[in-house]
């Protein structure tokens, strides 16, 4: 259904229910100067719309949560919503945000491309910038090596090192073909090659019987099935995270390649709803990046944040929602903290930024923080997939959680530099 | 005279808008200058010679990453000679582009043109050690008139010298392309549109006369992509793909393809009226779609169009 | 879809940039048809015919769309052009008002046909079904354009089309049916494909390249050209995949340079260009 655009500002929203726990201490005098504004950059069309709006629904979930809160440090939030789109055309969106608008901050984005141009454009504008996603290699050790106003998402590669991890973890010796079928973007090649190098660290030695790199977004895998069937791989390794994901599985299970061959899917859990019983199989490895909606130890907020989600819209959400939910509960938290250290005024941007430099906040999937390099800090859920639930999609049992500790890169490491320093 | 007093004042507003105006305004018109010049290029193969590009954008793509490649990898930062070496890139390209593809009229030329747009999108998506990938290759910001402006504030920078030196470069292309069609290349080119076999008739060889014009307008798009570029400090794939390039049309049809300065409005026209118009819908491409058919149907010769009276017949 | 392309342009000697989208219109309908059709309790075979029955609906929006296309006829075939390219910028937001932007598919519910194997490969019996629609159509639309009386007018208008007219024939209505039909035939297109993969946002866009491709490979005005070269198209890519699988993208840009180098008119090309 349509959101709203524009201006958002919801008085009491309907699902601050719940009681949503802030503590003000602080002096009601903030109220007073107007409410925050906050510039979101959400993606509304081609193969990154389904991710942007669940990104955006995270954003307004906890917009709702914090004004029914009373605001952050007592100021309410309006959120101004503007799309993500070209990488030239959304560097002016985000210029309109912050010349115009006059933004506090802007939070969004989604794709590579968009990501590496907003970095430079943070620091011009002199505007926060909380990414929900686009974090590549490239992204962060070329463009922007220290950067000020920009803090950038998890790393891609994440779910790549965790399901490699597990891969090893359960498979060990039980395959020695694999094939691989990702995107052909940096997203693709950057797992592919993160998982052959975590598979070389753990000492099974793998031989590449196939790697097939369609156009991110295709929809017909008819000849990639052909050949991974000729092929044989005992392993299928794939990163896809769009609709390309329950298509390809459709029609390799319709030309029976996932019986008996081990999938591995880090990413697909975010299409989770399109991966029906029908064609996925169990046993899989399946990837749900930071959040997944039925994890049995989640907190009470995440099981109302599902809830509500499910009730609203109709679907179950998925990790965007959880990336755009963060961002928020970050910057509230980094800007009350600042603000208590201010003393009696605003903070200004930059005590701000120091704030949000190791700032803990509750995020819908746990503890999430943001480090001092600005990377984002979070914990990743993937499992075995399972047919044993009530809906007409698989679901992972047991749900493993690895943080980023494990899973990401240190500050001033490169990718395979760390993965070679591991203990075996 | 109305025109006259209207184009005066456009100019003006344009002189005055870094001074006076908004500073998001300000930026929000930079991307224009780059699309008034690689509009008068498509202008001159549309307008004046009848070829419909949809594929134009490839030119603009060229531009943008050869400034992308001089800046970061060659250590080139000198606006002056960013733009020639985006020309002559553009040139070199269209050379057999253009042979290719002037063989064939209106449709076929529409589709292939098309066609070569896309390839190099894909290009640029697949040899990615080379042209970034997706994720694109950065643009550094050019030093103007031999200085370097890097310690400058961004928003100053793009409000202030860069929109200056930008304009320039948008009013000097405006009297080189005027020299163009002034001249007997370009009323050949007009008596080609009109009827070739008639033009074949005289002795004018159609086919050289419009791979000229196609390449003419391979140069100018070239250097309207390294204007367009440098605000976003990013050159990416999405620059070359189809619908950039109906954009280009679009902008074209908006400001009219009849008038000698239609592109140039119809760039302005479509940058302020898409930012207004995104800014009230998410909808906002089918409300361009809509207005686009509006034009078409009703107003085909664009805005300027509108004002200036029906061209005389071809003496 | 790329016979529609063909027929449309054949005929009337308009591009329409928007057959992509009709494709994608009569995927997304397909869907919604099938799932409303499934939860009535239509018998899972029998979704075929739901299928089919989206896409020929949707042709209904042909005489419509004709009818806007009508103002601009007698004007230079850029603007047909331009307008159809107004109409791909228009059905995206439609697309997307309507089905949102998830993408949606039909889960196996093609599977209801059952699997084959072929030789090594086991396909599913859906894809068949589809390649003998296709031809089906093929074949259909063979003998329309040959041995039905508006087949013939139909010819007739793509050959000379003020002949035609002189010789009476109702000018308008045969544009109108011959729009609708190049419509459906994209839509009908999309509807079929869809139970084996899913619509997604933009897929409208997308695709159009790959129909230009098939089109100038076989020869702009031939249905016959569309359906080889809509085959060469597949099996090139085919091939491509199985043996240099980093050149799937380049793979269609290069055969279309390649067939316009070598036979400027592609493979099966008029008379009149």
């Amino acid at each position: 259904m349509p959101i709203t655009r524009r201006r958002f500002l919801k008085g009491s929203a309907a699902a601050a229910a719940a009681g949503a726990t802030t503590r003000l201490h602080h002096i009601p005098a903030f109220a007073q100067s107007g409410p925050l504004r906050i510039g979101v950059l959400a993606a509304k069309a081609g193969v990154l719309a389904p991710v942007g709006e669940s990104g955006l629904r995270g954003v307004q979930y906890a917009t709702d949560r914090i004004n029914a809160g009373g605001g952050i440090a007592g100021r309410k939030v309006e959120l101004i919503v503007e799309e993500e789109s070209s990488p030239k055309d959304t560097v002016e969106r985000f210029r309109k945000l912050a010349l115009s608008d006059k933004v506090d901050v802007v939070t969004g984005a989604i794709s590579t491309g968009v990501g590496l141009a907003l970095g430079p454009a943070a620091e011009e504008m002199k505007t926060i910038w909380l990414a929900w996603d686009a974090t590549t290699q490239k992204g962060v050790e070329e463009s922007m090596p220290k950067p000020k106003y920009s803090f950038r998402s998890t790393d891609n590669e994440c779910e790549a090192v965790m399901a490699s991890i597990l891969t090893a973890r359960h498979w060990k010796g039980a395959f020695r073909t694999v094939a691989g079928i990702n995107p052909d973007y940096s997203y693709g090649r950057d797992n592919w090659a993160a998982f052959l190098a975590i598979m070389k660290k753990h000492g099974i030695d793998v031989q590449v019987v196939s790697e097939l790199w369609p156009k991110l977004g295709a929809t017909d895998f008819t000849s990639h099935v052909a050949a991974l069937a000729q092929a044989k791989p005992d392993l299928i390794f794939s990163c896809f995270w769009a609709g390309d994901t329950p298509i390809f599985l459709k029609q390799a299970h319709a030309a029976g390649l996932t019986r008996g061959t081990k999938l591995v899917l880090t990413t697909g859990g975010g299409v989770h709803e399109a991966l029906k019983k029908d064609f996925t199989p169990e046993g899989a490895i399946l990837g749900y990046n930071c959040f997944y909606f039925e994890n049995p130890k989640a907190s009470a907020l995440a099981k109302e944040f599902t809830r509500w989600h499910q009730d609203k819209y109709k679907e179950w959400p998925n990790y965007e929602s959880d990336h755009g939910y963060f961002t928020l509960a970050a910057y509230k938290a980094a800007v009350e903290r600042a603000a208590k250290a201010a003393g009696g005024k605003w903070p200004s941007t930059d005590q701000i930024i120091a704030a949000l430099e190791g700032v803990e906040a509750e995020s819908l999937s746990g503890p999430r923080r943001y480090r001092e390099d600005h990377i984002m800090e979070a914990t990743f859920y993937q499992g075995l997939t399972t047919h044993k639930n009530r809906h007409d999609f698989v679901t992972i049992d047991p749900v493993e959680a690895m943080t980023t500790k494990q899973i990401q890169k240190p500050s001033g490491v490169g990718l395979y530099d760390w993965i070679n320093s591991w203990k075996a | 005279m109305t025109t006259r007093l209207l184009g005066a004042a456009a100019v003006a507003m344009l002189l005055l808008l870094p001074l006076a105006g908004r500073p998001y305004t300000t930026t929000l018109v930079l991307p224009a200058f780059g699309y008034g010049i690689a509009l008068l290029g498509l202008n001159l193969l549309f307008g004046y010679t009848g070829l419909l590009s949809f594929g134009h954008a490839l030119f603009l793509a060229l531009g943008a990453y050869t400034t992308a490649v001089l800046t970061t990898r060659a250590g080139v930062r000198h606006l002056e000679l960013l733009i020639p070496a985006a020309a002559v890139v553009a040139a070199a390209v269209a050379v057999p582009v253009g042979l290719l593809c002037v063989r064939y009229v209106k449709i076929y030329f529409g589709m292939l043109t098309l066609a070569f747009g896309m390839l190099f999108y894909s290009f640029l998506y697949k040899f990615y050690t080379l042209t970034g990938g997706d994720e694109g290759l950065r643009v550094l910001r050019p030093f103007l008139m031999g200085r370097s402006l890097d310690q400058m504030d961004a928003v100053a920078f793009l409000t202030g010298p860069y929109y200056f030196y930008a304009l320039a470069l948008l009013a000097a292309a405006v009297l080189l392309m005027w020299r163009i069609v002034a001249s007997p290349f370009g009323l050949a080119l007009r008596s080609i549109r009109e009827n070739p076999v008639k033009a074949e008739a005289l002795g004018v060889d159609v086919r050289r006369y419009r791979f000229v014009a196609f390449v003419l307008a391979a140069v100018f798009g070239g250097g309207g992509g390294v204007l367009l570029v440098i605000p976003t400090g990013l050159a990416d794939p999405q620059l070359s793909y189809w619908t950039h390039s109906g954009n280009l049309v679009f902008m074209l049809l908006l400001g009219g393809f009849d008038s000698f300065l239609g592109p140039v409005a119809g760039a302005l026209v479509f940058i302020l009226l898409q930012d207004a118009v995104m800014s009230v819908t998410p909808y906002w491409r089918f409300v361009f779609g809509a207005i686009l058919a509006v034009v078409v149907v009703f107003v085909p010769r664009g805005l300027l169009g509108l004002l200036a009276p029906p061209p005389r017949a071809l003496v | 879809m790329a016979a529609g392309l063909q027929l449309v342009f054949g005929v009337q000697r308009i591009l329409n940039l928007a057959c992509g989208s009709f494709y994608a219109l009569g995927a997304y309908a397909g869907v919604s048809a099938v799932q409303w059709a499934l939860r009535l309790g239509l018998p899972r075979p029998l979704f075929l015919l739901a299928l089919l029955a989206a896409g020929v609906a949707l042709a209904a929006l042909g005489p419509l769309i004709e009818r806007l296309l009508r103002t601009i006829y007698d004007r230079d075939e850029s603007f047909q052009l331009l307008l159809t390219f107004a109409l791909v910028l228009m059905l995206e937001d439609v697309i997307r008002f309507v089905w949102g932007t998830a993408p949606q598919q039909l889960g196996n519910v093609y599977l209801a046909y059952g699997q084959l194997r072929v030789g090594a490969l086991t396909v599913p019996t859906y894809n068949l079904v589809v390649i003998a629609c296709a031809a089906g159509i093929a074949l259909g639309m063979g003998y329309l354009l040959t041995r039905t009386r508006f087949g013939r007018i139909v010819v007739a208008t793509a050959e000379n089309r003020e002949m035609a007219a002189a010789m009476g024939i109702d000018m308008s209505g045969v544009y109108a049916r011959v729009f609708t039909l190049g419509v459906a035939l994209g839509t009908v297109g999309g509807a079929l494909v869809i139970p084996a993969t899913a619509a997604m946002n933009e897929m409208g866009i997308e695709v159009i390249v790959e129909a230009f491709a098939v089109v100038v490979i076989g020869g702009l005005g031939s249905m016959r050209g569309a359906f080889v070269g809509a085959l060469v198209v597949g099996v090139l890519k085919a091939v491509a995949i199985a043996t240099w699988p980093e050149g799937e993208m380049l793979v269609i840009y290069v055969i279309v340079i390649a067939v316009l180098v070598l036979r400027p008119a592609g493979l099966f090309a008029r008379a009149t260009a």
